[in-house]
């Protein structure tokens, strides 16, 4: 005689997918490409400094008066 | 752990409560299985967000996009109008001494169409708890409601599927 819970399992098993059918999902999956893993690392100190230097000649040499013409 | 392996740990770990939770929802395995894959795709794209996540809400995560997938209506209404109409075609068979095969077998139909006759609620819940192996208190983490609900949705339910077979062992009732 069969219990409730064993009729409920019988069933289960038979939507259950199977391992196999997983198995090739998963990679399926993993073949699509995925995102780079990491994002590039920030600016080092000598990047920041060179962009410092030249921020600074662009907005002095853009507010210099223009040379009138003689 | 590599990418692949630390992936394969949540797809293993998951994979059965998702593709039960799209099986409940949609009354179809090959449906569920086609967004079961799904959900884990976007997983495998955006492992980077994961990674840092515990396991729970690692779940969390998984049944968020699977809610939403489920969202799209019409194509859920279609699949499980055709699961539906596939089972409405299947003609029921009076019992009939027969080979416990066979009982077996009639036995997992009349179960079956017990579930299938459930409201949505109780259907996705027994089906994550029979066939996703749950318990009540993680499907009440992942479905969003109280334990206490969760209890009541699978005793009305297991309740539906026991009246259906006290019916296919004594058609005399009722």
């Amino acid at each position: 005689m069969m219990s409730l819970d064993d009729d409920i399992a019988a069933w289960a098993a038979t939507v259950r997918l199977p391992d196999a059918e997983a198995a090739a999902l998963f990679q399926r999956i993993v073949a699509t490409a995925a995102p780079p893993l990491a994002v590039a690392p920030p600016p080092g100190p000598s990047w920041w400094r060179d962009f410092t230097a030249g921020f600074a000649a662009r907005m002095v040499s853009s507010t210099r008066p223009v040379r009138q013409a003689a | 752990m590599d990418r692949e392996a630390e992936f394969r740990r949540l797809y293993e770990a998951n994979r059965a409560a998702v593709h039960a939770y799209f099986t409940g929802r949609t009354g179809d395995r090959q449906s569920a299985a086609e967004l079961m894959q799904e959900v884990f795709l976007r997983a495998w794209q955006h492992q980077e967000k994961l990674a840092d996540m515990p396991d729970e809400r690692r779940r969390a995560w998984l049944f968020t996009v699977a809610r939403n997938l489920s969202v799209d209506a019409h194509r859920h209404r279609h699949i499980r109008a055709g699961a539906e109409q596939a089972l409405a075609r299947e003609p029921s068979q009076p019992p009939q001494p027969a080979s416990a095969e066979i009982i077996a077998s009639e036995r997992i139909a009349v179960v079956a169409e017990a579930i299938r006759r459930l409201p949505e609620p109780q259907r996705i819940t027994l089906t994550m708890a029979a066939a996703g192996s749950m318990t009540s208190a993680e499907l009440a983490a992942v479905l969003g409601v109280p334990a206490g609900t969760v209890r009541y949705r699978l005793s009305v339910a297991r309740r539906a599927v026991a009246e259906a077979l006290n019916r296919y062992d004594d058609p005399t009732q009722e």
